[in-house]
């Protein structure tokens, strides 16, 4: 017994040893590294970035306003890491007062007050910023007010259930920002922010080669201290580097593994993955109106203006068997190699609002086949070699030939493989497709001059993401030469659909959620894209990374708790 | 030779104000615009933003007034004479751009002809801080380049000509042929898996870095000779065409210089092979190189995109390289119009260089 009992005496003091050799010290983490092939961020001044780069680092820079459930994605409030704790909606659902905390503090030490949102605020509505938030003035808010340091208060133009990701200004140090807002355009500070309030403090930028930044201890977000000691954004020319780097232990953290290497990173034990569904999807858009004379989906005093209708498009049941006769999952397969995640409509499957009920358009080239017949699109040789002619179709004079440009953005493999296979596919039934890769921004001026026939391309949403698509699929988006609805695609019923779930009171999400669904089934019918995968996200972290637990479209939300190992 | 160096001089001033309407012209006409790249892939902006934007960049104003407000500047288009920090004035360009109700802010730039290239559209800093701070890399690389291309390719070149025809000559021959072929993108992204992936080092880690300039750490960038490990992928990259050409170049000078006569007086006076060879023979065919040194020195400047794109070097080509995707044109005309100044400049220099070796030749 007494040998026992020494031996556990022993084997504890050596238990607690290792624990206390193990234990590590706030700020000695390790460096947290990660490649960038984004390029340098243009501006860390989050009153003005706009790129997906500066959005990582800022990310880390400056405090979170209102907080989000890392589980869930949505808004909560009582967050410990974000600076707002309570808020209250005014009865008409347009005023928010958010109670935010007073013992935050900017890296200098002066408080972080609700006097620099009022400044946020200010400088936006000046109209003098280069900013990406300049419509949150000009279409959004109404006004904001500051009775007191912990107090905001939101107005907003109209009902919206975006409001809280609206309010969600980025809060800079004011008392360093100059007085005219016009400067801050151009200040030394957004490329050096020496005062930020975030996990980590700003170390230095050195162009082309990376970005450092420090632990900030002063963070009041991190209830036990920030663990790692810094975290660097290293730049890398390509995705292939960006794994090969990864790989070799140069970086430990990886965002974004091309598609194609994903079996490599998982077959690597010394790698810790996780996958989730992501935000960036591709689709098929065919355009609904005529090409020759494209039109604004509104006039001046908000009436529909008659589209005409595209010769072959034009006729939804044309659509339709296009959308029958491609095989998505063999797309999946070329395209994306099988990381991807078929869509029922244009909802990413992340999103609460998805229709998990809706099944997607199976493939049924038969269908597809027949749906062409009815539609006045006939196989006249019988020879599906040769594209079908027109004979009493609704759009296209008869003797027309069933064939059409579809464009994509050069120097994109994955959208070049979709290209090439729906080309094949609907080759199988009679529609020659000529596919042409061209430069992104020819097909952008394209798009948007609403002259094209179909085209390929994707989205990547936000996070938080709100359903909304009030700009891709309702008229007030139908703007020739800028606007997101670019096919032309309106339908009264979805336009007030798309209104009323935007601004629904109280924007209850479960019934927010059914009128989503409502419309995903009319696009299902009508078919304004022909939505083909999401692709699957993929965090990894070298195994001498402790603590990384991402969720979707949080890498980092955790990070000051990581601490990494000397390989 | 101050007055021919003056006249070449002014000589260059209408080629280059041809290069800037030329360039600026091929970059307007190009789709897209900035604008457009700014507020691409937010579903949130609306349209009316985009048309904003592109007012107050001074997008939509015409091709000649663009090019006149990048050329001479914009301080004399729109001006605040009540020194109230509202324009108040404005010539050929509209007061109120965006239509907003509120003018548009004073004209600050000063245009390249007074020495302002301007502000980036997408990093909105000063193009010459951007260039600034890309040009110690870019002539970091470009210097180690032409070093490795010069004190290869010359030596092979001597040797190959004193030894025509021999073992030596041939593989030469093919090297520079195969040296001249190989595409940089290709040679670098093998050379990256070879040194990079497959050679490992005693720590495991990879035999030489990817790419960089630096190590990544915290500390800061050490001084260039503790990080030459970073360089050698790289210049080896950029010098394999130098080397392939200096070589054949100098290959060619010295056959070129051994049927000189005064080599045979040379041969007939005596003196060893070796003394001829590279006392008479290099030094003279050293000469022809002068002509195209000069823009290989200047050429520095402009740096080489691919190969600082491939290995992350963070010079002047690969800032030209992202401008150009982005579209951000103040950065890209820089670019341009910095490579057709050092292009002018390095012809003007060889012509003094080959003055100055070969007293021959006289300015006139």
């Amino acid at each position: 017994m007494r040998h026992f009992a020494r031996v556990l005496s022993v084997g504890l003091v050596a238990a607690l040893l290792t624990i206390v050799a193990l234990a590590q010290t706030p700020g000695e983490g390790g460096i947290i590294i990660e490649g960038n092939f984004g390029g340098d961020p243009a501006n860390l001044n989050p009153l003005l970035l706009n790129d997906t780069a500066s959005a990582r680092v800022a990310g880390f820079l400056f405090p979170g306003l209102i907080g989000l459930n890392p589980d869930t994605g949505n808004f909560e409030e009582g967050r410990e890491d974000a600076l707002v704790y309570d808020w209250e909606i005014s009865e008409d659902g347009l005023t928010y007062t958010f109670k935010m905390r007073t013992d935050w503090t900017w890296s200098d030490g002066t408080p972080i007050t609700s006097k620099d949102y009022q400044y946020s605020w200010d400088a936006i509505k000046s109209g003098k910023l280069q900013s990406p938030l300049n419509f949150i003035a000009t279409d959004i808010i109404e006004s904001v007010e500051t009775p007191d340091d912990e107090t905001i208060v939101v107005t907003f133009k109209n009902l919206s259930c975006t409001a809280l990701s609206d309010a969600s200004l980025p809060l800079v140090p004011s008392h360093i920002m100059p007085a005219d807002f016009a400067e801050i355009n151009t200040l030394e500070y957004n490329l050096n922010p020496t005062v930020t309030g975030g996990v980590f403090k700003f170390l230095e930028l050195r162009p082309g080669e990376q970005v450092a930044l420090v632990a900030n201890q002063d963070y009041k977000g991190a209830l036990d201290g920030v663990m790692p000691t810094g975290f660097i954004y290293k730049v890398v020319p390509d995705q292939t580097v960006l794994i090969e780097q990864f790989l070799a232990g140069e970086t430990n953290v990886i965002d974004g593994a091309p598609v194609n290497r994903r079996s490599d990173l998982r077959a690597n034990p010394d790698v810790n993955l996780y996958d989730f569904p992501g935000n960036a999807w591709d689709y098929l858009a065919l355009n609904y109106a005529d090409p020759k004379n494209p039109q604004n989906g509104l006039d001046e005093n908000g009436n529909l203006i008659d589209q005409g209708h595209h010769p072959i498009f034009g006729d939804v049941r044309v659509r339709q068997a296009i959308a029958l006769a491609l095989n998505v999952d063999d797309i999946i397969k070329g395209a994306v190699f099988g990381e991807g995640t078929r869509m029922n409509g244009t909802l990413v499957p992340a999103s609460w609002a998805y229709a998990d009920d809706l099944p997607p358009i199976e493939h049924d080239p038969e269908a597809a086949i027949a749906l062409l017949e009815e539609a006045g699109w006939i196989d006249h040789d019988n020879n599906p070699a040769t594209p079908r002619i027109a004979q009493g179709a609704l759009y296209a004079p008869d003797g027309t030939e069933f064939s059409f440009v579809l464009l994509t953005n050069e120097g994109n493999t994955r959208r070049g493989a979709v290209g090439t296979i729906v080309q094949s596919e609907l080759a199988e039934i009679g529609i020659r497709v000529d596919f042409q890769a061209i430069d992104f921004n020819t097909l952008l001026e394209i798009m948007d001059s609403q002259e094209f026939d179909a085209f390929i391309l994707g989205w990547r949403n936000g996070f938080p993401d709100d359903p909304d698509q009030t700009s891709l699929f309702t008229s007030s988006g139908d703007v020739v030469g800028s606007g997101n609805n670019n096919v032309s695609y309106n339908n009264p019923r979805v336009n007030e659909l798309m209104e009323k779930a935007r601004i629904y009171p109280g924007c209850d999400p479960v019934e927010r959620a059914k009128i989503y669904a409502e419309i995903q089934a009319i696009f299902q019918e009508e078919l304004p894209y022909i939505p083909l995968y999401v692709i699957n996200g993929q965090y990894g972290a070298r195994n001498t990374v402790e603590g990384f637990d991402p969720r979707p479209s949080l890498l980092y939300w955790n990070v000051d708790t990581w601490t990494v190992r000397a390989p | 030779m101050l007055k021919y160096i003056i006249r070449r001089l002014i000589q260059s001033i209408p080629t280059l104000l041809g290069i800037t309407i030329l360039s600026y012209l091929l970059m307007s006409l190009a789709p897209g615009g900035p604008a457009r790249a700014l507020t691409f892939g937010n579903q949130r902006v609306p349209p009316q933003e985009v048309a904003r934007l592109e007012a107050r960049l001074g997008l939509s104003d015409p091709f000649i007034i663009q090019y006149l407000r990048w050329l001479t500047g914009d301080d004399w288009m729109r001006w605040d004479s009540d020194g109230d920090g509202v324009s108040d004035g404005s010539f050929l360009i509209p007061l109120d751009a965006d239509s907003d109700g509120v003018p548009e802010p004073p004209g600050t730039r000063r245009g390249i002809i007074r020495g302002d290239f301007g502000q980036s559209f997408f990093e909105r800093r000063d193009v010459m801080r951007i260039i600034g701070e890309r040009v110690p890399a870019t002539l970091e690389l470009g210097a180690a380049s032409l070093l490795v291309g010069l004190i290869i390719g010359l030596p092979i070149g001597i040797v190959a000509a004193v030894r025509k025809g021999g073992a030596f000559d041939n593989f030469t021959r093919i090297m520079a042929v195969v040296f001249n072929a190989l595409p940089v993108f290709w040679l670098g992204l093998i050379l990256i898996l070879v040194f990079g992936v497959l050679l490992k080092n005693a720590t495991g880690g990879p035999f030489l870095p990817m790419g960089g300039r630096c190590p990544t750490t915290l500390t800061g960038c050490p001084p260039l000779h503790q990080r030459l490990h970073f360089l050698i992928l790289p210049t080896f990259v950029l010098a394999t065409g130098g080397i392939a050409g200096y070589s054949r170049y100098m290959r060619a000078s010295m056959l070129d210089v051994i049927n000189q006569d005064y080599i045979r007086t040379a041969r007939s006076k005596g003196l060893t092979e070796r003394n001829v060879w590279f006392k008479h023979g290099a030094r003279n065919a050293l000469i022809p190189l002068a002509t195209f040194l000069g823009p290989s020195i200047t050429g520095l400047l402009s740096g080489a995109a691919i190969t600082e794109t491939i290995f992350s070097w963070p010079g002047l080509g690969r800032t030209a390289v992202s401008a150009v995707t982005q579209q951000d044109y103040p950065v890209v005309m820089a670019v341009v119009i910095i490579a057709a100044i050092a292009t002018v400049i390095g012809y003007i220099l060889s012509d003094i260089l080959y003055a100055l070796i070969d007293p021959r030749i006289r300015f006139s």
